[in-house]
């Protein structure tokens, strides 16, 4: 399957998104609501490109569009940049005093009119949903997307603490914009209006997890899992590669 | 307000534990204690399987569903564009004034909540105000004072 984005010939994959394709080819579409093995959201709006069909062009979603051979794709034309500089401006609206937001505006040179920048909004989050579904993902979904119009927000039921939170952070970890809080303080891990211990590593002694996520963890894989926090895990998976090299090759 | 946790169990288990009967659930619940128990939203998660979050997702995304408890007569003033122009805004300030609540809340005695709706279909008998299922069309200052009497002494009478 041939696809032309800004004039250069790429090789798609069938069932491959226009995002996809690019990522895996280095090609940059600007995006803060897609993530690499999730499914595309098509929510910030910020991944729009033109694609040509026949005489015509239109305006897609990168991240939900799926290619076809033949297609032809401009991901920086004169009226992308007019659109996404506007989805940027809007963004920079809602989130004033958010860094990333902020930054990327600058990035795009937008600049908000004054009479209409507040900054007394306090707000980070974009609404873009990835938090939700990285804990959908997880096989949690204790947040989910609530209210409606300019009350909407991503919350627990009631705001209360959610039984099935299990404090593994990966809402966090997504979020493009840092708008969730997750703070660590004395072996104790406190998000979404929750408490959880926290678990320390059995080599270095670092708080790395919470023990409702080890536990989430092993009752999925039915066996116990050894304590060990992602730095450590990695040294000892290198020291076995090292091993298992050295049988192969002798002596490096 | 004591919730029964029977009757919840009673209207679930009308339907299979299938996701897609979840608003179906919700409306029925809704219809029953008119609005929706923060009990309500659990049991309904434990039955169909479907994650918590999920369901108070549309609890809070449907405006026919509520999460405060609601009085025992819903008056709906319409407030679309001919009521207003026939002066809906009048009933909705006698209304405040006679109740002594806002549009969206509910008297202290449990008895009458009060919505602001943008059409009800009526036009023709604007102003439209709605009690519970019950049309009253051209409406007036004075008919208001008349309905919620005649409500307030059905109560009375023990109705």
């Amino acid at each position: 399957m041939k696809v032309i984005i800004n004039n250069i010939e790429y090789e798609g994959l069938p069932g491959e998104t226009l995002m996809e394709l690019a990522k895996r080819n280095k090609v940059n579409i600007p995006n803060l609501c897609h993530k690499e093995g999730f499914e595309g959201q098509g929510r910030c709006r910020l991944c729009m490109v033109e694609a040509r069909e026949g005489n015509k062009t239109k305006i897609v979603s990168a991240c939900v569009y799926p290619i076809h051979d033949g297609l032809e794709v401009n991901t920086d034309s004169e009226k992308i940049r007019a659109m996404r500089k506007n989805i940027i401006l809007l963004l920079l609206l809602k989130t004033p005093n958010n860094e990333y937001i902020k930054k990327l505006a600058e990035e795009y040179d937008v600049k908000a009119p004054e009479r209409y920048m507040d900054f007394s909004i306090n707000e980070n989050c974009i609404l873009c949903g990835l938090c939700v579904k990285a804990c959908e993902k997880m096989g949690t979904s204790a947040i989910s997307l609530v209210n409606r119009g300019t009350g909407k927000k991503v919350s627990t039921p009631f705001d209360d603490p959610s039984k099935d939170c299990i404090g593994c952070g990966a809402c966090a970890q997504v979020c493009p914009t840092n708008a969730i809080t997750m703070t660590e303080a004395n072996g104790v891990r406190t998000i979404w209006n929750k408490e959880f211990k926290m678990v320390q590593c059995s080599i270095c002694n670092k708080h790395y997890t919470t023990e409702e996520a080890l536990d989430f963890i092993e009752s999925r894989l039915g066996n116990e899992e050894e304590k060990v926090c992602d730095t450590c895990r990695k040294k000892i998976i290198s020291e076995k590669f090292k091993e298992s090299y050295k049988n192969i090759f002798g002596q490096p | 307000m004591t919730i029964d946790t029977i009757d919840i169990n009673t209207i679930i288990h009308n339907y299979r534990p299938e996701k897609r009967f979840t608003l179906a659930i919700l409306q029925d619940i809704q219809n029953k204690f008119n609005f929706i128990p923060k009990e309500a939203i659990f049991i309904i998660s434990d039955y169909l399987k479907v994650p918590a979050s999920d369901i108070y997702s549309m609890a809070t995304f449907y405006k026919a569903l509520s999460l405060k408890p609601k009085g025992r007569h819903i008056i709906k003033v319409c407030n679309g564009t001919a009521c207003h122009i026939r002066g809906s805004n009048t009933l909705i300030n006698e209304l405040t004034d006679l109740l002594n609540i806002k549009p969206g809340e509910t008297t202290a005695d449990g008895l009458f909540s009060v919505e602001i709706v943008n059409c009800l279909g009526a036009c023709a008998l604007a102003p439209v105000m709605v009690v519970d299922d019950k049309y009253f069309g051209a409406m007036t200052k004075d008919k208001v004072i008349e309905v919620i009497n005649e409500y307030k002494e059905a109560v009375e009478n023990g109705k």
